[in-house]
Order: structure tokens, then sequence, then C-alpha cells
């Protein structure tokens, strides 16, 4: 019975586990793909130098702005021609003279707020137009969201399920030993005195299998991170970077595993004990 | 001593299990607790275990009394149950050994649940061993190699071996031949008279009383119907 109660509890804590690496892994991906977010910021035609400047001042100075790179328009000009280098007719045309306007890049905070900073921006002079990911940005806070109920929801859902299989598990574990408990309330043993072995059984049997989840976890996640890492030609189209290496949170996990592995298994055994002890 | 006075017992399903039951059993007295199946034999010892309470008095009764070795029950805190309980020594009608350790063990269980000393432990288990008149090679069997008789004589060493002012047995002959139960019904009354123990021995056979006599407690459909010595 402790086996099967030591198997279960191990596979309650890995599910816990692992959804919550999931979460942060998304996390962190939606993190990544945030950052390479980029406002263009045209400024119009007749913007002197020394209001480039001033305005370059502004923008760093603006809240929720996190970078502010001025993108002349020579520099565009060349960027097009290197882009698009079959349409070198079209650009003998046009002489040497950029005729695309200065502008800013720059780079977002915090994305939910991005309308109100734009807001602010767009209020500046000489502002000819400001050019934002307003689809990617409403996708991509939309799926944080989701991603941060659907890890609450699961993780509660995991927390109630994995407490009720313990707590069924260590009944039947408690059951098998009824016999002894009946016969130590009969001799005068205090409830004290009942609990006490199943609460340290209980708590070792938290240690053992948390510590096998996290083994467990750390072999796992290691060899997984590997082998994913190997399609890097898709997370880098999609802008990520990597995964959250494992030992940025094996401490954490460790801390995880042995509180929820000894909560959990002591808190079953005291109720599944109560009703024996019940006068 | 047991001293019960108008003590009834009601179930939360509105059984009425005793009805203003009265008895008093005196230190050193053995008897019989008779009666058919479903009279409240179950209910009286419960009571007196301090499983079940005994019922508030309704209007213009008299308040009951239900007072075991000293503990009035009507007034114990659930904290001082199990203090109660070591006064009584239990003898069950399935001896109730633990099957997986010998027999040894089986007695000493009990003396470690009250936190005694192990080499108090170890001088008990030979001497009440020796006032059963049970060899002490039986004590490293486990129970399955016991007869039912051993394993009811391992039983009633078990509730002496801590020194209980009273020993309540319940149905200790349901499953034994009519011999052995004869032999353990004799082997009761010896502890009564040597230790000065009380015994409350619950049984439903008649016959088996009939055959050793004395003061014989009756009831009937949860009232003392007869009390008296035959």
């Amino acid at each position: 019975m402790s086996f099967a109660s030591f198997c279960i509890l191990t596979v309650s804590l890995l599910m816990i586990g692992f959804s919550l690496l999931f979460s942060a892994n998304i996390d962190l991906m939606i993190g990544d793909i945030e950052s390479k977010n980029e406002v263009i910021v045209f400024l119009e035609d007749d913007t002197t130098d020394e209001y480039i400047d001033e305005m370059k001042q502004k923008l760093k100075s603006t809240e929720n702005v996190s970078s502010v790179v001025f993108y002349s328009k020579e520099e565009a000009f060349e960027d097009l021609k290197a882009d698009m280098t079959d349409a070198e007719e079209i650009f003998s045309y046009l002489g040497d003279e950029s005729p695309l306007p200065d502008a800013f890049k720059i780079k977002i905070d915090d994305l939910e707020r991005m309308s109100s900073t734009l807001m602010i921006i767009n209020g500046f002079e000489h502002i000819e137009n400001v050019k934002a990911p307003y689809d990617f940005v409403n996708v991509l806070t939309g799926l944080q969201s989701v991603v941060t109920v659907v890890t609450v929801v699961l993780l509660t859902a995991l927390l109630v399920v994995s407490l009720v299989i313990v707590t069924n598990t260590n009944h039947a574990s408690v059951d098998f030993r009824k016999k002894e408990i009946h016969i130590m309330r009969f001799v005068g043993a205090t409830n004290f005195f009942i609990k006490v072995p199943f609460f340290i059984e209980g708590f070792l049997l938290g240690l053992l299998s948390g510590g096998a989840a996290l083994l467990i976890t750390w072999l796992g996640y290691d060899r997984l991170v590997n082998v994913l890492s190997e399609e890097t030609t898709l997370f880098s189209t999609l802008g990520i970077s990597g995964f959250i290496p494992t030992s940025s949170f094996v401490t954490y996990a460790a801390i995880l595993y042995l509180l929820a592995g000894t909560l959990f298994s002591s808190i079953s055994t005291v109720i599944s004990t109560q009703r024996y002890v019940k006068v | 001593m047991v001293e019960l006075k108008n003590a009834s017992v009601t179930y939360s399903n509105g059984v009425r299990a005793l009805e203003d039951v009265s008895l008093t059993v005196n230190d050193g007295e053995f008897a019989f607790v008779v009666g058919e199946s479903g009279a409240g034999k179950s209910t009286l010892i419960k009571l007196l275990l301090r499983e079940v309470e005994s019922d508030l008095p309704e209007q213009g009764q008299k308040p009951s009394v239900v007072k075991v070795n000293g503990f009035d029950l009507n007034k114990l805190r659930p904290k001082e149950i199990p203090m109660l309980r070591r006064t009584i020594g239990f003898v069950f009608q399935d001896f109730k050994l633990i099957d997986n350790i010998n027999v040894k063990e089986n007695i000493a269980f009990v003396l470690r649940c009250v936190d005694a000393p192990e080499k108090y432990i170890r001088k008990r288990i030979y001497t009440i061993f020796g006032l059963l008149g049970m060899s002490e090679d039986k004590l490293k069997c486990y129970p399955h190699e016991l007869s039912g008789g051993e394993q009811q004589r391992v039983a009633i060493a078990r509730a002496l071996v801590n020194d209980p002012q009273l020993i309540i047995a319940d149905e200790p002959t349901g499953n034994l031949d009519p011999h052995t139960s004869l032999e353990i019904v004799r082997l009761l009354k010896d502890i009564n008279k040597r230790g000065n123990t009380t015994v409350l021995m619950v049984t439903h056979e008649h016959s088996l009383v009939q055959k050793v006599g004395g003061r014989v407690i009756n009831i009937r459909q949860g009232k003392v119907d007869f009390d008296g010595v035959i």
C-alpha cells in the first residue's frame, strides 16, 4: 500500500511540476517574442536635426519605452535597396535622394499598455505616422492571459485531484491497519499516539516521492529540452531563444517537490486516520 | 466498579438501545451479561467504554449516572477517554490479534501503546504468561500457528497485561468449541478470584452460564430483565 501511495504521490507531483514548467516556458517564449516588438515613429520631412535630437530624448524619457534608435531616411533607403535587389531599375529613376522619411525604432516594455504609450508619442510635434504591430500585440497579450488562466485552473484542479487520490490511497493503506488502530483505541492509546506513526510514515513517504519526482524532472526535462533544442529553425523563426535551463529552477523544484510531497502526504494521512480515532 | 443509574442510549437513527438501565458491579465481582442478539449487550459495552454517551435526561426524568472504575463517564472529556480505557481490559469475540507479529509482540503492543518502559514490558509478559499457564514457547508463535482456544488465551493475556481493574469479555467463547469455551470461562473466573479483577462477560450461551453459575444480568429489549445469582 505504501508503494501505491508513493507512486500516486510521485505522479501527482510530476504533473504539478511539469505543468508549472510548461507554463513558465510558454511565458518565456511569449517574453522572447514580446521583446522583438518594434514600433516605428515616422517623422515629417521638414524635421530639423535639432528637433530630432530633442525628440530622441523625449522618447527615451517616455514611460514604457525601453529603447529608442534613430533610423535615418538614408539608412532606410539603403536597407530597402538591399532587400529589393531585383528592383534596381526603379531605384535608378529615384536617384540617390531617399524618398523615405526619417524615423525612430522604439521598443515597448509592457505591450498591454502600448496603446496609451503611443497616444503620448502621437502627441509630439513633427510626427508623420506611427506604425505599430497592434494585431500581433493583441494576439500575444491574449495568449498570455489564456496561458495564465489555464495554468491557474489546471494547477488548482491538479492540486485538488492529487490530494483526493493521495488521500484515497492512504485511506486504503490506513484501512489495512484498522485492526491495529482498533486495538490501540481499546487499550487506551491517545489519538496523538495513534496518529504519530502514520504522520511520520506519511512525511517520509512525501520526502521519498518528492525526491523521486525531482530526479525524474531533472533527467526528463533535460532530455526533453535537448530534443526540442534540435528544432532550431522553427524556434528561431518564431523568435524564441530557448528554454528555461534545468540549473535555474532545480533549487525551486526541490523546495516545491519536497514541501508539497511532505505536506500532501502528511495532511492526507491525518485525514485518513481521523475517521478511525473518532470517539 | 461499575455503577449505572437510569442510563439510556438512543442512536442517531432514533433506535433506543438501552432504556433506564440501573446496575452495580462491585470491585472483584464476576458477572455474566446475557441476552438475545439486539437486546442491547453491545451498547452496554460501548457505554462502559465511553464509545457512546448516555442520553440527556428528559423533562421530569432523573439524570443518569454512569461510573466506571472511578471515572464519571457523563463528565468525562474526550481527551480523558484513553485514561478510562487503560483501567479496562477488553477481550474480543474474534480475538483481534495482529497477524504479522508474534504472540510476545501482540501482548507487548498494549504496553507500548501506553508508553510503558521496555524493561517492564519484558518482565510483565512472562509474568502474565505464567499466570495463564501457557508455555513460553508459544510466545514466538504467530497467531495463525495457534488454535482458537490458544488465541483467545493470548487475547486474555493481552487484556490482563496492563493490570486492569475491570475486564470486559465480549462473547469470548463465540468462536470456540464447548470444551474450550468452558476452559476460557474458568480461566476468566480464575483471574477474577486471584487478582480480584472485576469481570463482565457478555455472552448469549445460556448453557455455558448455567454450567458455571454466578451472577447473571439479563438484558431484554434494552432493559435489565433479570439480575441475580443462578
